[in-house]
């Protein structure tokens, strides 16, 4: 039945809705963004970063790895069935794609630190408008063509080419003017405009550099799988939500930085499977059906127990981006437009209790409109605690007083918030309980994904989801910011005076070469969202993934994806 | 229409179910009925709809078929005895002592679920999620600490408003669609037939889906959607007994009597018409049941924090494992439900002689 609740225009669009679904949706689709990320360069260390690596400790193994078999994984799904890294924003794909493309540079997941990949060192103008990259030598796609500059401005030139049909690359390209072949170990990259984010950007499955041969097929057939990486691993076959194999290249020797295995993958191959049912999937993972489940929600406390039972292991980290999120819709007249009745809304939810009951008692509780793997990520927990007193306060001062049912009232109007999903999942219900216990009336609205898309747009909601990943905080510029989009977040989440603000506080942090102005940047912008009540974040989104206790060397690429080259099959 | 075989009576086939329609001429030569008042004492009146009160409504004409309600109908009888005799096949039947009292049960604290539980369906509990089932919480408790027993009873409310309003729909609009086709045949009866052999061709639940698709979620698209789905058995229905009792000669005589033809449709055929749409309508509940326990499972029913039965089954997948109660409580439930109405009909059909 997930047909009917396919959500086409999001990046990872979060849910399903046979029930288990997540009903944030995503927001901003591909249309109107624009040259944004206006900025000076800032390479290398990313001072605040990398805070929520909470593994819980991959099978510790200081033992020699051995090669051969085959990782069998399986995902929840996958709506936007499509495999080409630089289109797909589907995080599962690019947790597929991370294993057979490569991109010029690398992420480190603890330090938000850009070290060498493709390229082994790289110079920034001062104005941000320039990149070059010199490539390392040897390096070849799988289908024997030389990885060198003129491959790399192919790709760059391909991404671009696709305009919106990549929903990332649009911004991660914005400005993108030229790319210059230097010589074949050096390619420079031009903007028009200035885009600080963009380094960290060659880093990203999105503009992971494909084989020339990629670019002379049509953008469906890349989505279907006609795609050639320089990867450890080789794309053999991608059928839509059905399955995906890769097989071991041979002979491979040019893995980022921070890959200990520096030569062919242990791994004969990796089969992707999809199972949508949570418990089928963890049944898989404990009868050793498959030997990693990936899903997109977090994997219940419950099943977690099923899962180490069986002596397998669990592995998290929250994804970087932003934050699971409410964006209000303070444009429509209704209650939101008074900022007492949004600051009330902040003390009204209980993130703590949000984070414990939905998902489990050590889980990390959301602190700000990030991620906590976010680099520049703040901690404004004081700004974002339960205070059912304060709401009270800020409601009755705002006039909304309390009726005889327990709701408040104004001027005979009934303090009532309607809330659009797509599916309904027990983080809203709890919600929409604790706000009634500040007599705020939270309608949770279901909706189709096209109504949801038409809702949203025409603005007829008062709270509506939104996330996207992306390991820098320019992401939230994406879904906030009107000098870079159109979207329903960004239209309707500020009046005129707040977005003038919001977009120059953007602008500011991307301008800043420093990374200690930058981050007091990000910091007041993230205190502005919540001062200003832009965005309401209801839970940090953690990756986790259920292995058996075969698998061992798992590692978390910084944005929370699968990076395969150092794991090895005990028999 | 697979769904509904499972909950239909040896019985239906011969009035015309949709999985086998009765051609017209194998209907018309119906053995006359004109000993109706004859046979009419020994036929219990409990649970025949409209007619119970009102005299004699169903003749057994010896090949199965409900026969007509006369016309003239009447009969006098003590009420107590008349009781006691309507009664007893039933109460010697313990089996469908207990389906008529569950299902007593259910609609009873389906529309007064406070008679039964003081616990508030939405009010959630964190410290208490997914308590098992006990003394305090008598099916336990669900992942955001709310009494599972309480949400069962308050989601009864829904599907019987739900399973009701599909029913009544469909028996209002098949016996419209039947009572035309039937009484005015010709282009009017081909073309309705034809509908109606498409909507028959669509499984009930593919139709439901693609109708709440576009009409939008809740218990009122849910309805109709499903209603939609079982209207086509109630007109065939309907259009066969139509056919039939057209012919009769009270009928003819009725006519030749200067009645207009909207008088002897309403006078004459449909009170004649309806008795074997009726026994459908009891059968065709638990298909309704079913049907909307899966729209609200597939996620089509009322918005939360409210929860259908199947919302209630469907939200307890994930814990299968490790709080089975939580999906299989509602599903026993819902079973039961669908079960008890079953018997229920069965009996109401074997039982009459």
């Amino acid at each position: 039945m997930a047909i009917l609740w396919r959500r086409r225009n999001g990046e990872d669009a979060g849910g399903n809705t046979d029930g288990n679904t997540s009903g944030n949706n995503r927001s901003g689709g591909g249309h109107g963004w624009r040259a944004a990320t206006v900025s000076l360069l800032t390479v290398a260390f990313l001072a605040a970063c990398g805070g929520g690596d909470g593994g819980s400790g991959t099978n510790a193994d200081n033992a020699q790895p051995v090669p051969g078999g085959r990782l069998k994984i399986a995902f929840w799904a996958d709506f936007q069935g499509c495999i080409d890294p630089n289109q797909v924003y589907w995080i599962e794909s690019r947790s597929i794609d991370r294993n057979f493309a490569d991109s010029l540079t690398d992420q480190d997941p603890a330090t938000g630190e850009i070290v060498p990949w493709l390229a082994t060192s790289w110079t920034v103008s001062p104005d941000a408008r320039e990149y070059t990259f010199t490539l390392r030598k040897g390096v070849t796609f799988s289908d024997g063509t030389p990885l060198d500059a003129s491959a790399v401005k192919t790709a760059f030139d391909g991404v671009r080419d696709l305009g919106a049909k990549s929903t990332l690359g649009v911004t991660y390209l914005a400005g993108y003017e030229s790319s210059t072949v230097v010589d074949p170990q050096t390619v420079k990259v031009n903007f028009k405009v200035p885009n600080a984010a963009f380094l960290q950007a060659t880093s990203t499955t999105t503009l992971a550099v494909l084989s020339p041969a990629t670019y002379k097929e049509t953008a469906e057939a890349r989505c279907a799988g006609k795609v050639i990486g320089s990867g450890q691993f080789v794309l053999d076959s991608y059928t839509a939500a059905k399955a995906a194999r890769l097989s071991r290249r041979a002979g491979y020797a040019w893995p980022s930085a921070l890959v200990k295995n520096k030569g062919d993958a242990y791994l004969d191959g990796i089969d992707v499977s999809y199972i949508t049912e949570d418990s089928v999937r963890v049944g898989s993972l404990t009868t050793g059906t498959i030997d990693v489940a990936w899903p997109r929600l977090p994997i219940t406390s419950a099943d977690q127990e099923i899962i180490k039972a069986a002596n397998g292991v669990i592995e998290t980290r929250s994804l970087p981006g932003i934050s699971a999120q409410i964006v209000p819709n303070v444009n429509r007249g209704g209650p939101l437009a008074d900022l007492k009745v949004r600051q009330a809304l902040y003390k009204a939810i209980d993130l703590k209790s949000y984070a414990s009951t939905v998902y489990w008692d050590s889980y990390p509780v959301v602190k700000g409109p990030y991620d906590s793997t976010t680099p520049y990520a703040a901690d404004l927990s004081a700004k974002l605690a339960h205070d059912p007193a304060g709401a009270a306060a800020l409601l009755d001062s705002a006039g909304w007083a309390k009726g005889p049912d327990g709701y408040r009232y104004k001027d005979g109007r009934k303090l009532t918030l309607t809330y659009l999903i797509t599916a309904s999942t027990p983080g809203e219900q709890l919600l929409q309980d604790q706000l009634k216990k500040s007599g705020i009336d939270l309608q949770l609205k279901v909706v189709t994904s096209a109504q949801l898309t038409q809702l949203t747009t025409a603005g007829e909601f008062d709270l509506a989801g939104s996330y996207l990943t992306r390991g820098d905080p320019s992401v939230l510029g994406s879904t906030l910011d009107r000098a870079v989009t159109k979207n329903y977040a960004t239209v309707y989440s500020q009046d005129d005076a707040t977005a003038a603000e919001v977009s120059k506080l953007f602008a500011r942090g991307l301008n800043t070469i420093d990374p200690a102005q930058r981050a007091a940047a990000y910091k007041d912008l993230q205190d502005y969202l919540i001062d200003h009540g832009v965005v309401f974040p209801t839970y940090d989104r953690v990756q986790v993934a259920g292995l058996s206790n075969k698998v061992h060397g798992f590692a978390w690429t910084s944005e929370s994806f699968l990076r395969a080259n150092d794991i090895w099959l005990s028999k | 229409m697979s769904e509904n075989i499972l909950v239909k009576g040896p019985g239906q086939a011969a009035v015309g179910a949709p999985s086998a329609p009765v051609p017209a001429s194998a209907v018309l030569p119906v053995p006359a009925a004109d000993d109706a008042s004859a046979s009419a004492g020994s036929r219990p009146d409990a649970g025949s709809g409209p007619d119970a009160g009102n005299g004699p409504g169903w003749t057994d004409t010896g090949d199965g078929r409900p026969g007509e309600r006369h016309p003239a109908g009447g009969r006098l009888r003590r009420p107590a005895a008349a009781a006691y005799e309507v009664a007893r096949p039933f109460l010697r039947r313990p089996g469908f002592v207990l389906a008529a009292a569950f299902i007593v049960f259910v609609v009873v604290s389906g529309l007064f679920p406070g008679l039964f539980t003081s616990y508030d369906p939405t009010a959630t509990a964190p410290a208490e999620k997914l308590r098992g089932p006990g003394l305090e919480h008598l099916f336990g408790t669900d992942e955001l600490g709310r009494d599972l027993f309480s949400r069962v009873l308050h989601g009864s409310a829904l599907t019987i408003r739900a399973t009701g309003g599909a029913v009544l729909i469909a028996v209002v609009a098949g016996l419209a669609i039947g009572v035309i086709a039937g009484f005015l045949g010709g282009w009017i009866d081909s073309l309705l037939m034809r509908t109606v052999d498409v909507a028959l061709a669509l499984p009930l639940l593919l139709l439901a889906l693609a109708i709440v698709t576009a009409l939008g979620f809740g218990t009122l698209p849910v309805a109709i959607a499903v209603s939609v789905g079982i209207v086509p058995g109630f007109a065939r229905t309907t259009r066969a007994e139509v056919f039939r009792v057209k012919g009769q000669a009270y009928v003819e005589a009725a006519r030749t009597g200067g009645a207009s033809w909207l008088r002897v449709m309403w006078r004459h055929v449909l009170p004649n018409s309806w008795g074997p749409v009726m026994v459908l309508a009891i059968l065709d509940f638990g298909t309704a049941v079913l049907s909307i326990s899966s729209l609200s499972f597939l996620g089509f029913g009322a918005p939360p924090p409210a929860a259908e039965w199947g919302t209630l089954i469907s939200s307890g997948r994930n814990y299968l494992v490790t709080s089975p109660w939580l999906s299989l409580l509602p599903g026993l439930f819902v079973g039961l439900v669908v079960f008890g109405l079953n018997h229920v009909a069965r009996t109401l059909e074997e039982v009459r002689p």
